[in-house]
Order: structure tokens, then sequence, then C-alpha cells
């Protein structure tokens, strides 16, 4: 009898305990099922669309893509019309983004993938400029006397954006008393003018002196001559020509100018859709910058070739597009910065024959 | 022994000092390191993290951490704290619209603890810019009397161009290090 009840008792320990692992490998299996669904459902909006993992599904999105953007580049080039510009930038845009998801996926993908998606884009870069030259004529570069005047209808909204890197100005200056900031050299709070420079190469003041360009609008600004420091600030829609800067550059805040520059070093930084044509002794840099491009000086005026020997800049040194990104610190090619190609590049700038303003 | 004067020991045998360079970017300190080691001047990149420079001077070893100051890269400045002996801060006197930005800068380093014993050698640069301000101006804007209690401090104008000045800081800088440290040896 006691025999029984034990073994009864033992198959009833044995169901109970059956049950229990049952019941653990019910709830693991709903763990597992609960964690695959979060999986398939959390991806897409978590990582959003930017990052796989998967090389795989990484290149088909690329070459999806590739496709869309060849698609359209032949549609324009078999129907020429000077009216689909916004068309070509939206491609280049595309583009752009097609960079941009390269490099934040750079991390996983093995280096030839990351080479010949490059050199792709490039490819795609390069038959982007070809459609443009063919759809719109190259402008000829033409040196106006005046800025135009359409220009000036721009302004509104553009403040906002250069107003952010603003900083309230000098309070430390203000307890010096004795010195005013605004009366250091420079042209400041200009609009709509040409303003015009020269450094006198006689006298010693003149090339030991740092010279300031701050809150400009529409400006053209021809500094002519040598000079030891420039800074510049705040600048819209300006053309800024410079002779030989001994020492450095320093810009803060400018938006649609172009720069035609040589310098011993540059430092560019909240600048957003310039165009930099420099001569520089060492790697021009770029801090919060996006949509700049860089290119080789191209200035000229009478005697501007002793100028550029006397501050040891006489000699190109290819510097100006070793530009390093501060706010780009991979191996990949920074997409805030470009050379700018070559068909859209101004010709040389003569600034000879204006005379002196200041 | 206390652990104090075993470090002193070891630093008194090796005569070596730290030292670490700060500033806003374009105020001259790699030009200036480069400028007291002889070396040329002429071609000198805006600095994308940091060079080490050891230089015998006088009887001592320094060991220049001269770090980049893009504004990008100054929240990386407190990795070289550690173990300073001096601190140099460098502005460019030429720079008059961002002199707020270098007190702010240099008021928010010394209220570091790991910095609190260094001495401070504060190099006003580029004095031979026409229109620079002072060194009489800087220390006044930059408030530096604050301090006078608290620490060991000098402003000296000087010129990495020229090399104006640059001797005259560093042996302030080093023969007070050396009176704190190797006890006026």
């Amino acid at each position: 009898m006691e025999e029984t009840d034990q073994s009864s008792h033992d198959i009833a320990a044995a169901a109970a305990a059956d049950e229990t692992l049952e019941r653990k490998h019910a709830a693991m299996l709903e763990r597992l099922s609960n964690r695959h669904l979060s999986r398939l459902s959390g991806k897409p909006d978590s990582n959003s669309a930017t990052s796989f993992e998967s090389t795989q599904s990484f290149l088909t999105q690329f070459s999806q893509s590739k496709l869309s953007i060849e698609s359209h580049l032949s549609r324009i080039r078999e129907n020429a019309d000077p009216n689909r510009k916004p068309d070509l930038e939206s491609i280049s845009l595309e583009i752009s983004s097609l960079e941009k998801l390269v490099a934040e996926n750079s991390y996983f993908l093995p280096p030839y993938e990351v080479r010949t998606c490059l050199n792709t884009i490039a490819q795609l870069r390069q038959s982007v400029d070809d459609v443009t030259s063919l759809v719109i004529p190259k402008k000829k570069f033409s040196f106006k006397n005046k800025p135009s005047k359409k220009a000036t209808t721009v302004p509104a909204e553009k403040e906002v954006v250069l107003s952010e890197p603003e900083i309230k100005l000098n309070v430390g200056l203000e307890k010096l008393g004795f010195r005013d900031l605004n009366a250091a050299p420079g042209f400041r709070d200009r609009d709509n003018e040409v303003l015009v420079k020269e450094f006198n190469r006689t006298e010693s003041t003149g090339q030991n002196g740092e010279f300031t360009l701050s809150n400009l609008r529409d400006c053209e600004v021809r500094l002519k001559g040598r000079l030891r420091a420039l800074f510049m600030d705040k600048l819209i829609n300006c053309k800024v020509y410079v002779g030989a800067v001994m020492g450095s550059v320093l810009i803060e805040g400018a938006e649609g100018c172009v720069f035609v520059l040589a310098s011993h070093q540059i430092r560019i930084h909240n600048a957003k859709n310039c165009d930099f044509y420099l001569r520089v002794r060492s790697r021009p840099i770029i801090e919060d910058s996006n949509g700049v491009r860089f290119a080789p000086y191209c200035l000229s005026y009478q005697g501007i070739e002793k100028d550029l020997t006397e501050a040891n800049l006489g000699e190109e040194t290819g510097n100006w597009m070793n530009v390093d990104d501060f706010r780009w610190l991979r191996a990949v090619q920074s997409p805030n910065w470009s050379v700018l190609p070559e068909n859209e590049r101004i010709g040389m700038v003569d600034v000879s024959n204006v005379g002196n303003v200041d | 022994m206390g652990l104090l004067s075993i470090i002193r020991k070891i630093k008194r045998k090796e005569k070596e000092m730290r030292i670490l360079m700060v500033g806003l970017d374009n105020s001259g300190k790699t030009t200036i390191v480069m400028k007291i080691n002889g070396e040329d001047t002429s071609v000198i990149s805006p600095t994308l993290g940091f060079n080490i420079k050891t230089i015998a001077y006088q009887k001592y070893t320094l060991n220049i951490w001269d770090v980049g100051g893009q504004k990008t890269i100054r929240s990386y400045w407190r990795n070289y704290f550690e173990q300073t002996d001096g601190l140099v801060w460098v502005v460019d006197s030429s720079d008059l619209r961002r002199l707020d930005d270098c007190k702010y800068e240099l008021d928010n380093l010394l209220k570091e603890e790991r910095l609190s014993g260094a001495s401070l050698l504060i190099f006003a640069n580029k004095q031979d810019i026409q229109g620079s301000l002072s060194p009489d101006e800087i220390a006044k804007v930059l408030n530096l009397e604050a301090m006078d209690k608290s620490r060991h401090w000098k402003i000296v104008g000087c010129s990495a161009y020229t090399g104006d000045g640059l001797l005259e800081g560093f042996d302030w800088l080093v023969q007070d290090i050396a009176s704190r440290i190797y006890m006026l040896d």
C-alpha cells in the first residue's frame, strides 16, 4: 500500500515537474517571438533607413538610388531644356544624400564596398556636371562695377541663419572703456557697396596691420597689397578679393559668398554655400560649415606677383584642396565641402583699375 | 616617508616639467612652440588633435603639450589636465572681437581642480601686429588680478612671429615651477 502510494506520489510529482517545464518552455517561446517581433518592428523606426548593419541591404538600397538618379539624368539629357535646372539641383541633392548614406554606413562596410560606392558617387557627380553644362550653357564671368541690385531682395530669412553664431558683443571690452572695437581698421555694417583698400607697401605700418570685414551684405571687397591678419564675420552675398595675407585669415559666419584669398593660414567657421579660391601655405580648415567649395587662387592686379612673393606666397602649394573638416573626423570624404568643378569656376579676376575709396 | 616627498624625489631626479598650452584657435600656440624650438614657423596648419614637444630648457626637460584650440575640440582639453605643472594660456591680442570667448574659456579652464596647482603664464601674442591690445589691457579684460591670491600667474606680451617675449615668459614659468616642485635647488 505504501509502495503504490509512493509511486502515485512520484507520478504526480513528475507530472507537476513536466507541467512547470512546459510552462517555462512556453514562456521562453513567447519571449523569443516577442523579441523577434520587436526586432522586426523596432528596427526600421529606431534606426531609420540610414543604418542597416548589413552589407547586402545597404548595397540594394545604394544601387536602387543609383539607378533612379541615372534614369533621371538620361531623361534630362534626351530633352535638353534650360528650365530643368531645378531638376538637376535636386539630383545633386540626391547624390549628396547618397554620399551621406555611404558615410554613415562606412563603419561596418568592407573597405572595398566603400571605395566602389565612393567611385560610383564621383561618376554620378561627373555625369551631372556633364549634363548641366549640356543643358545650361556656362556663364561667362564678367566683372561688374556695382553688385547687382536684385540681390538685395533676398535678406529677411537669411538674417536668421547668421544670427545664430552671433555673440553678445564684448562685455569684456566695455570694461576697458578706452578702446573702441569699431576703431580698428576695417569695413563694417555696409550694404550693397564696392569697398576698396590698398595697403601701402612702403610704409611699415601698411603691412603690419590687421583688417576686419564685419557685417557686410551684397558688397564687393577688394584688398590689395600685403596685410598681416584678416578677420571676417557675418558676410552675406559678398565677393571678397584679397592680395597677400602674411598671417592668418579667420572667417566666422558667411553665406553665399565668394572669397579669393592668399594667406598662410585659413580658418572657416559657420560658412554656408560659399566658394573659396585659395592659395595657402598650410591646410585650410572648416568647422560647422556646409556647402563650401574650394578652387585655386585666381586674382590679379598690378604688382600682385611682388606682393605674393614677398609674403612667401609666390608658389602654388596645392593646399587649397587639402581641407580639414573639424566636424568630420573620419576617413571618408566630408560631405560638408567639395572641390569646385572646373566648369563652374570663375576665371581670373582682375582688380587693377579701381581706385582707393577709404 | 610621505607620498609627496617621494614624488618630489622622482621629479627632482628627472627634472621634468609638464606644460600644457591652450587658448582659442588662431592664437598662435603651435607657432610659439615651434619658434622656441627653433623650427620653421611659416608652414603651420591649424592643429587637429595635439602636438608634444620635448625641449631641454636650462637644466630642465620641458614636455610641452600643444592642444588644438578649434571650438569642436576644446572639449577634449580636459583629457590633458592630469599632472600639469605649468599652464600656458595664449591670447591673440589682435582679435578684439573674440576676447569675450577667450575670457569665457579661460574662466572655465581655471575652475578645473586638476589644474589648481599649476603656474599660469598668459602670453599676449601677436604684439607685432599694429592695433593689438597691450598685455595690461588684456589683463584687465581677462580680470587676472582676481586670482592674485589663488594662483601664481604672469602675463607677458610676445610675438611668435618675431620671437620677442617668448623666453621671458618661459623663464618665469620654469622658475616658478622649479621653486614649487624642486624647493629652490
